[in-house]
Order: C-alpha cells, then sequence, then structure tokens
C-alpha cells in the first residue's frame, strides 16, 4: 500500500519556541489515523504544514508522493480548526464557492455533499445564521466537496450533540471505505476509539507514539492495571491496601480503586485474603484510550 | 481550467454577492449623473433669463457640465476631487473585500487550499479588483451618456465633444489605478486588518507627501544646515527639490484632472503660476507620459513586495 501522507524530520519554529520538533510519520493510503495530543501540542501546526498553510521550519512533508505545497494539495480535503465561511453568503453559495476556486466541481455534486451531511434543507440561509453544529456540517461538506483522496479534520466534531457526533462517524466510515485516507485530530477520545486503527500521539511538539491503537492500549496494560474493590469490612479493606503500598483512590463509601503493576496483578486477591479481607467485588477495569493517552502523557512528564 | 480563471470566476462571484459593489455603481452611475443633470437645470432656469443673461456663456456652461460628453467627462473628473477621492475608496472597498476579507473571516485556510497556488490567487484577485473598477468606469462613461441623452430632452445640449480623447482618459485612468489597487492590497496584506490597510490607503501617501511639505516649509532645502547638508553633499538636492513630481497621488490622477485642465484654461486658468491654489492640486506641468512611468514605477515596486510577501506568509 502506498502512502498517502508522509512527514520527514518537519520542524516549526516561532523564534525560540518549537511548535513541532523535528517529527516523522507516515500514513499509508486508506488509513484513518487519529491524531492526539493536549491544547498547544502542536496538532494544529502539523496539520497546517500538511495544508501547505504555514512553511516548515525544517524537514518536509508529501501528500501522495507528492511535495506539500504543490499539485497534491488539490486532492486534500481539509477542515483545520473552527470552520469559517463567508457570513453574508449562504451555505450553497459558499459551498459553491469554493467549488470554484477548485475547479471541476459540479452544481450536482454540492447537492450530493449537502444531502450527504444533513444540511440540504438548511443550504440557502445565510452562514450567519448557522448554529456551531450546522458550521461543523457544512464545514466537513466543504472538505469533501471535490472528492478529496485525503482528508485533513482537526477537531470535526467539535460543537456538535451526541447525535451529530456518532452521525459525523459514520460519514467518516463511509468515507474511509471509499479509499480516503484521513487524519483527524479530536479531544473526544472516546469517538477516536470509535473510528480509528491508529494513533499518532503528539505532545509539546514531539512525537511520543506512532502506531496501533491496540498497541498504544497493550504498552500501558503492560505497565499498570486498575482494580475496583468493595468489601464486606471497608476500613480493612483500606488498612489491607495501604499495607501493601498500593496507589489508592478511594471512589465512593464502600469501594476503591487500585493501581498494581501487572505482575502483581495475579496475586493481588490472594495477598488481600491473607491479610483477612473478605471481598465481595474485585472488578479489573478496562482500560481505554483516555486513560491510555493520559498515561502516556504522564510518562513524558507533564502534569496529571 | 486554469487556476488563473477558476480563480478569477470565484471572486467574480463573491463579488457579485458583496453589498458595496452596488452602492458604489449607484453613486457613481446614478446620483452623479443625476446630479449634473440637476445642476444643469438650475443653471439653464436661474441664469437664463437672469440679469447675468448672457445666453452663449450659459449655454455654454450648461452643455460643458450637464450634455453627455460633460456628464461622461464629470463621471471620470468627478472620483479624483474628493479626498479621499471616491477612485482611492472604491479601490480600498474593493482590496478590503477581496484581500482583507479572507484574513478577518478566517478563510486563507479555506481558499489556499481549495486552490494552492498562491500566485494564481494573487492574480486572480488584483484581476477581479481592476475588472470590478474597469465596470465601474465604463458604466460612468455609459452612464453619462445616458443621462446625458435624456438631459437632451429638456436642456439645450447635444452630443458634440472629444469623446475619443475622453475614453483613452478613462483607459489611462483605468491603468494608472492599478498602482493603487496594488497599494492598497499590499497595505491591506501586510497590516493583517482590513481597517487599519483601509486607513493605510487613504491616509499614508498624503501623510508621507504632507511631511516632506512640512520639511520644506520649515527646515527648506536650498540653504545649506545640517539636515539638508547630506542631500547637499550626495548630490541629490536637486532630486530632493524635484520629489514632488513623483509623488504617488500627484500622478495618480492625472488622467481624471487632465480635462479639468483643459476646461479651466480657456477661462483664465494660469496653472504655471505658483499663487494659484489649483496648481498644486492639478498638476498640469506633469505630462501623462511622464505620470504612466511614475505610475508603472510605483505598481512594479507595490506587486513585487506583495507578491514576495503573500507567497512566503504562513497563515495561522
Amino acid at each position: 500500500m502506498s502512502t498517502a501522507i508522509s512527514a520527514l524530520d518537519l520542524s516549526k519554529r516561532y523564534g525560540r519556541v518549537a511548535a513541532v520538533n523535528d517529527i516523522s510519520f507516515d500514513i499509508a493510503e486508506g488509513e484513518i489515523v487519529g491524531f492526539l495530543g493536549p491544547n498547544g501540542a502542536g496538532k494544529t501546526t502539523t496539520m497546517r504544514m500538511l495544508a501547505g498553510l504555514v512553511h516548515p521550519s525544517t524537514g518536509s512533508c508529501s501528500i501522495l508522493g507528492r511535495p506539500v505545497p504543490g499539485a497534491s494539495l488539490r486532492e486534500v480535503g481539509t477542515m483545520i480548526e473552527e470552520p469559517s465561511f463567508y457570513p453574508y453568503m449562504s451555505g450553497r453559495a459558499n459551498l459553491r464557492h469554493a467549488a470554484l476556486l477548485h475547479g471541476g466541481v459540479s452544481t450536482s455534486r454540492i447537492d450530493e455533499v449537502l444531502e450527504f451531511v444533513g444540511m440540504d434543507l438548511a443550504s440557502r440561509k445565510r452562514v450567519s445564521a448557522y448554529s456551531q453544529g450546522m458550521r461543523q456540517r457544512l464545514g466537513l461538506a466543504r472538505a469533501l466537496l471535490w472528492r478529496p483522496k485525503v482528508l485533513i479534520l482537526d477537531e470535526p466534531t467539535n460543537g456538535l450533540d451526541p447525535v451529530g457526533i456518532a452521525e459525523v462517524r459514520q460519514m467518516l466510515l463511509a468515507v474511509a471505505k471509499q479509499g480516503s485516507t484521513v487524519l483527524i485530530s479530536s479531544h473526544i477520545l472516546a469517538e477516536i476509539e470509535k473510528l480509528v486503527e491508529r494513533v499518532l500521539v503528539i505532545e509539546r511538539g514531539n512525537l511520543l507514539y506512532s502506531g496501533s491503537l491496540g498497541g498504544l492500549l497493550r504498552r500501558i496494560e503492560e505497565q499498570r492495571v486498575a482494580y475496583v474493590l468493595e468489601a464486606g469490612d471497608f476500613a480493612s479493606l483500606e488498612r489491607a491496601v495501604r499495607e501493601l503500598g498500593l496507589e489508592v483512590e478511594r471512589r465512593d463509601e464502600q469501594r476503591l480503586r487500585v493501581a498494581v503493576a501487572v505482575a502483581e496483578s495475579a496475586t493481588l486477591i490472594s495477598r488481600l485474603s491473607a491479610l483477612g479481607v473478605q471481598l465481595v467485588e474485585a472488578r479489573r477495569e478496562g482500560d481505554n484510550l483516555e486513560g491510555a493517552y493520559l498515561r502516556l502523557l504522564r510518562e513524558d512528564g507533564r502534569p496529571s | 481550467m486554469s487556476a488563473l480563471a477558476a480563480v478569477m470566476q470565484a471572486e467574480l462571484f463573491k463579488s457579485l454577492r458583496k453589498r458595496r459593489t452596488y452602492v458604489l455603481a449607484g453613486l457613481l452611475w446614478l446620483l452623479l449623473p443625476a446630479l449634473m443633470l440637476l445642476l444643469g437645470r438650475l443653471m439653464e432656469s436661474n441664469l437664463g433669463g437672469s440679469f447675468v443673461d448672457e445666453a452663449e456663456l450659459v449655454r455654454t456652461l450648461v452643455h460643458e457640465l450637464a450634455s453627455p460628453f460633460g456628464i461622461a467627462r464629470a463621471g471620470l473628473i468627478g472620483p479624483s476631487l474628493l479626498s479621499p477621492t471616491f477612485y482611492i475608496i472604491a479601490i480600498a472597498l474593493f482590496a478590503g473585500f477581496l484581500m482583507g476579507e479572507e484574513k478577518s473571516h478566517n478563510m486563507w485556510k479555506t481558499v489556499l487550499v481549495a486552490q494552492p497556488k498562491r500566485a494564481a490567487i494573487l492574480l486572480g484577485k488584483l484581476l477581479v479588483t481592476m475588472i470590478l473598477l474597469g465596470a465601474l468606469m465604463a458604466g460612468a462613461l455609459l452612464s453619462g451618456l445616458l443621462f446625458g441623452t435624456i438631459g437632451t430632452l429638456f436642456l439645450d445640449t447635444g452630443f458634440s465633444g472629444q469623446w475619443g480623447e475622453l475614453a483613452q482618459l478613462y483607459l489611462l485612468q483605468w491603468l494608472y489605478a492599478g498602482a493603487a489597487v496594488s497599494f492598497a492590497f499590499l497595505m491591506i496584506f501586510m497590516s493583517r486588518n482590513v481597517s487599519l490597510g483601509m486607513v493605510l490607503v487613504f491616509f499614508l501617501p498624503a501623510l508621507l507627501e504632507g511631511l516632506y511639505a512640512i520639511y520644506r516649509a520649515t527646515v527648506g532645502i536650498q540653504p545649506l544646515n545640517r539636515l539638508n547638508a547630506v542631500f547637499q553633499a550626495l548630490e541629490l538636492q536637486v532630486a530632493l527639490e524635484g520629489l514632488p513630481r513623483y509623488f504617488f497621488t500627484a500622478n495618480l490622477y492625472a488622467p481624471s484632472r487632465r480635462p479639468l485642465i483643459d476646461l479651466l484654461t480657456p477661462l483664465g486658468a494660469d496653472f504655471a503660476a505658483d499663487d494659484n491654489p489649483l496648481s498644486s492640486l492639478l498638476r498640469a506641468d506633469l505630462s501623462m507620459s511622464h505620470s504612466g512611468l511614475v505610475m508603472l514605477g510605483y505598481a512594479t515596486l507595490f506587486l513585487l513586495l506583495l507578491a514576495w510577501l503573500f507567497t512566503r506568509r504562513d497563515i495561522d
């Protein structure tokens, strides 16, 4: 499978501050990749460099094997940060303007994308009257307008209600099924988890992780696992976990959450029993992307 | 379709949805010719038959102001006389929405992805501004003809006039305005703020020229003093004295102010005299070829700066 998006030693400096620091990654054609990182980590700057809006200080990037900026950007659809429009024009007129600018987009395609994002009925209203959710949908429609082979989406579900988020997810899955490559950043990690197979994690301009989503979860799981424990005698449970020197967090009046190394987890129950704790329930917490992501950032020295 | 054609089509599409395009056209195509007709009618009815009635003089004045040729000529001269002039206001407003709106509405990130060829974007926007300005000016010529024709129904006017020369001056003024368009684009893009950019377009040339006038009036150029000794040592004194001949505003409106000079000279105006207050405004001493070269120089400078800035700047 050939490479759709490639970044090689990509850096962007603003004076002494490195917004993006020497990152490299490849995304294969047809992949959906999540781009994770806290605010100010360098996600948007990286996406802007990939879209040819910001010139890298060093390094290079390419789309579909051709350098950026260049003609390959005509195969790219973007939605970077909050989508913006000419407010005095209708949604449809905004799409028409973008279509004319790009060239080679038929009027029927405008109708098609408007219908795809569920904006066909509101498309003749001025954009200034649109809600945040409507603007997000219209932004997505514009990104899809010229059937791009590569989609770069920065927080595409921002401002959407849960139904809207689920709809956008279905739309993106449908687009990816048609062979488009998608690089998507989002703060809603549960959404990323449902959408992508691979993630890139960036923090303070450095790429912390690039690999499969499962790999990220496993990497964390290998280090710590968490149990929620409930005992008939809560005081004895509390005393016992402290005696064992475990990381402990009180969940409520009856339950504690403890984190143990994977190697110790097999013996946790028997050690507690040995200390006289009668457990009512011991439930291993399912590790999710959010937990994994936050711990990955903590490993990097970021205060939690 | 080429990238340039695509950009021009898209920008024209946008321009036609902008109310200010129609407001400017309304002012120049309807208000100005209507006022000229009204003025002609007032002169004819109030001066004709009064004690100042010298039939031929009144008839000539009415013809010069409210005939088809007179109104068409006013459509060229009028916009260059106010301060800031109607031309520069129109150019700044066009540049404001064709070049500044992308910044104020955060649209560069969309425009430059839909059409990544920055040179095509810039050139397309410049050409569309020139087209809009050309349409505005051509409309002024045609509406002058139309309103003047209506005027012939109730005024003692005819169609005589130097139409070929007038059309040529319209064309020249339009070409000269190219320098002002590139200046407006540069100011608006450079300042990253439409309002500030427009203020700079309106007042920066006048400010610089005013500073020169203050320098000339206070320090003086002829006597040897600390400030102008440098110019004298570098033998640049003559250039410094001749600087007003290269001023932006003095040369920009040369084609549209030329008919006014031609109109006033037979009435006894002496533009060579230093004490004539109109001399510095109309700059009768500047030939059309001199002004053309100066404007070409300005346009080249502004366009080079603009192209350099536009292709290099990061879009944040």
